[in-house]
């Protein structure tokens, strides 16, 4: 039950970086792409349908490693408390910019709401790398430090861009399309990039998650927890796989957000 | 345990929570009154019900992003802020949140995106499913988050292993009477709260004469009879809590001294020397709120439902429009101070009987703690002001070219458009 309660928390980890990766790395990438309002709506749009489905990866990775692994959860939030407030604070900022953008008029309102999509997706970012750089140090009670630190967080950080970049050459059309083709490069096939930064970032946290005392720290309710999440999970793979086979389409105009 | 660490983990606790619970509660009962408007423009021909979908729905995303994104404060705040918890209750604490995480809120958020930018995609009645289905795992969400914090009011189905909790009987903490009861009371105050909210929104447009008199007289009625019934709900739930209530929280609100006295002494003796008194304050005075706001809006909620029946006094009673307009804080109201006796009326536990609340904190400290707090509530702060801002406009905008649900190939403008696709 150990070893499918740790399954299951890095198949759910890794599916955060990978598809909340993507586009966390579009949002970095905004201000680049989009150089007019309008632009930056349609880089909205390109994963606009998907983000909230994306970040619930991370929600419930966070849901398992309460469920399964209180302690280690209790220590690991507590011990990394001065990185998990920053990166809550860019989630909220994001997603309350991606939120409210088209909600009200004016210039200035869709500016400041372009900004905090992109600050706080590199604060996400940044945030991970940071937190990253402490697990693959083995510091799980101590937020990492020094420079090994800062070149950790800056590589993570330039990957989710990377895959945010890959992201962008799959899904838009017009001018932002050929700005995201530039950077990648007409030698590659566009999904050849996205492929190996989606490996990539799939990685991250199942490496981290090598040096976590999983194993004994896995709580009594793992044997009522892994059955009945075992059994829904292929339900929320189908729901998503519904949900990326709708909006599959390159986007050509601007969405609700 | 630093006691200013305490009591900032505890503010930056009460003020994040009682932000996001009030935002839930109208989420809540407006997906259901979304829900129920869908159904009726699916299956009847009036025009008239798909546009209140469109116009009560995109009131309701609004409120629901915001609360989206103060719920995820509250998912990581017990590891950030109560380690303690998670080391000594987890087992039996996290499991819930773990079932709402991935079988509520995962279903709910990927259903929300389909329904939301699917709308000229799929068939009516796909569509409709959709938003049940974010309907009904909204409620699962609230079910599974009642049994996290009905184990922490009334711990049941664990036993203690190496001075841990661990899980005993399942089905005992998932049917624990607090989680039922509150899950009760608390959905029947969602809808209260969307009742009152829909018939306020209402009563502005029919006291401003705007054009759209037989859309708002519609849901001005749907406001005042949801009200009605959902308050007799909420009454009975909450009626039957007061019976298994804590002792203590009990005699605190009737201000039985003796009785306090009596209890305090007890539990020295059962659980060595403390303070076993909640603020006596606090939890009288949120009881006492919570009482006074349901009584007014009993009053509002007949009477309302008695002048609701005659067609010339939905539209013409001015005066009864502007007390509907004032009334849309109260169920607010009632529930925080609801909120507030349940959960400052159990202190200095944080599990009833098991953990002191001083025993849960993080070892973090106080300037740690403080400088999230301040993040966080000015955080939130801000978004209860964007919230209400943007919920005004579009409310007072009323139903005309509502962003959701627009067919985006319609609102195509050719000369606005980008340059022809190219890849």
């Amino acid at each position: 039950m150990e070893t499918l309660a740790t399954a299951l928390l890095g198949f759910f980890a890794a599916g955060y970086f990978v598809l909340g990766g993507a586009d966390i790395g579009t949002g970095m990438l905004a201000p680049y792409l989009g150089r007019s309002d309008r632009e930056r709506r349609l880089v909205i749009a390109s994963f606009a349908p998907f983000f909230l489905g994306n970040e619930v990866w991370l929600v419930a990775t966070a849901g398992l490693l309460i469920g399964c692994f209180p302690e280690l959860e209790g220590e690991l939030l507590s011990g990394q408390f001065a990185v998990f407030v920053p990166l809550l604070t860019g989630w909220i900022v994001r997603d309350t910019g991606l939120w409210l953008r088209g909600r009200a008029g004016g210039r200035g309102w869709r500016l400041a709401c372009d900004t905090a999509v992109t600050g706080g997706s590199w604060t996400v970012a940044l945030a991970w790398g940071w937190l990253l750089a402490g697990l693959f140090g083995g510091s799980l009670h101590e937020p990492a430090s020094g420079p090994v630190a800062v070149i950790t967080a800056l590589a993570v950080a330039v990957l989710f861009a990377l895959h945010g970049l890959g992201f962008a050459v799959l899904r838009l059309t017009g001018d932002p399309y050929a700005r995201a083709r530039v950077l990648i490069g007409r030698a590659a096939r566009p999904w050849q990039s996205f492929a190996l930064t989606a490996a990539l970032m799939a990685a991250l946290p199942l490496v981290a998650g090598l040096g976590l005392p999983l194993g004994e720290s896995a709580g009594s309710s793992v044997g009522t927890l892994v059955p009945a999440l075992l059994v829904v999970t292929p339900l929320l793979v189908a729901a998503q796989a519904w949900m990326w086979r709708t909006f599959r389409a390159r986007v050509t105009r601007p969405s609700y957000l | 345990m630093n006691p200013e660490t305490l009591d900032l983990a505890r503010l930056q606790f009460a003020l994040t929570a009682g932000g996001h619970f009030l935002f839930v509660a109208l989420t809540l009962g407006l997906a259901t009154v979304v829900a129920c408007l869908q159904t009726a423009a699916t299956f009847s021909s009036k025009p008239l019900y798909a546009r209140m979908v469109r116009y009560w729905g995109q009131l309701y995303v609004i409120n629901y992003a915001v609360g989206i994104v103060t719920g995820l404060v509250m998912e990581f705040q017990f590891g950030l802020s109560w380690s303690g918890l998670t080391h000594h209750a987890g087992d039996v604490f996290g499991s819930s949140l773990a079932m709402e995480t991935v079988i509520a809120f995962f279903v709910e958020s990927t259903f929300l995106g389909l329904w939301i930018f699917g709308w000229h995609r799929f068939s009516k009645r796909v569509h409709l499913a959709l938003i049940w289905g974010v309907t009904l795992t909204a409620y699962a969400s609230a079910y599974w988050i009642l049994v996290a914090n009905g184990f922490l009011n009334n711990p049941v189905g664990h036993r203690e292993e190496n001075g841990r909790l661990v899980l005993d009987n399942t089905v005992e903490v998932f049917t624990n009477p607090s989680a039922l009861l509150a899950f009760g009371h608390v959905l029947g105050g969602a809808l209260i709260t969307a009742g009152f909210f829909l018939a306020g929104v209402s009563a502005y447009h029919l006291f401003k004469r705007t054009p759209e008199w037989e859309f708002f007289s519609k849901s001005l009625r749907i406001g005042v009879f949801l009200s009605l019934p959902a308050l007799f709900v909420t009454a009975t739930f909450g009626g039957l809590q007061f019976v298994g209530m804590q002792p203590m929280k009990e005699a605190v609100f009737s201000a039985k001294n003796a009785e306090i006295a009596k209890l305090q002494a007890e539990m020295v003796e059962r659980f060595g020397p403390g303070d076993y008194v909640p603020s006596e304050a606090l939890t009288r005075a949120a009881g006492i709120l919570m009482l006074l706001a349901f009584a007014l809006m009993m009053y509002l909620c007949v009477a309302g439902a008695v002048l609701a029946a005659f067609r010339k006094v939905v539209f013409r009673f001015r005066l009864w429009h502007v007390v509907l307009m004032a009334a849309v804080p109260l169920p607010y109201l009632a529930m925080i101070s609801g909120w507030v006796f349940r959960e400052a009326g159990r202190q200095p536990w944080v599990v009833y009987g098991l953990l002191k609340t001083e025993d849960a904190v993080s070892k973090v400290s106080p300037g740690q703690m403080r400088l999230s707090l301040i993040v966080f509530t000015s955080l939130f702060a801000l978004l209860a002001a964007l919230n209400f801002w943007l919920i005004v406009r579009h409310a007072r905008r009323g139903p005309v070219e509502t962003d959701l649900g627009l067919d985006e190939r319609e609102a195509d403008d050719p000369a606005d458009a980008l340059p022809a696709a190219r890849y």
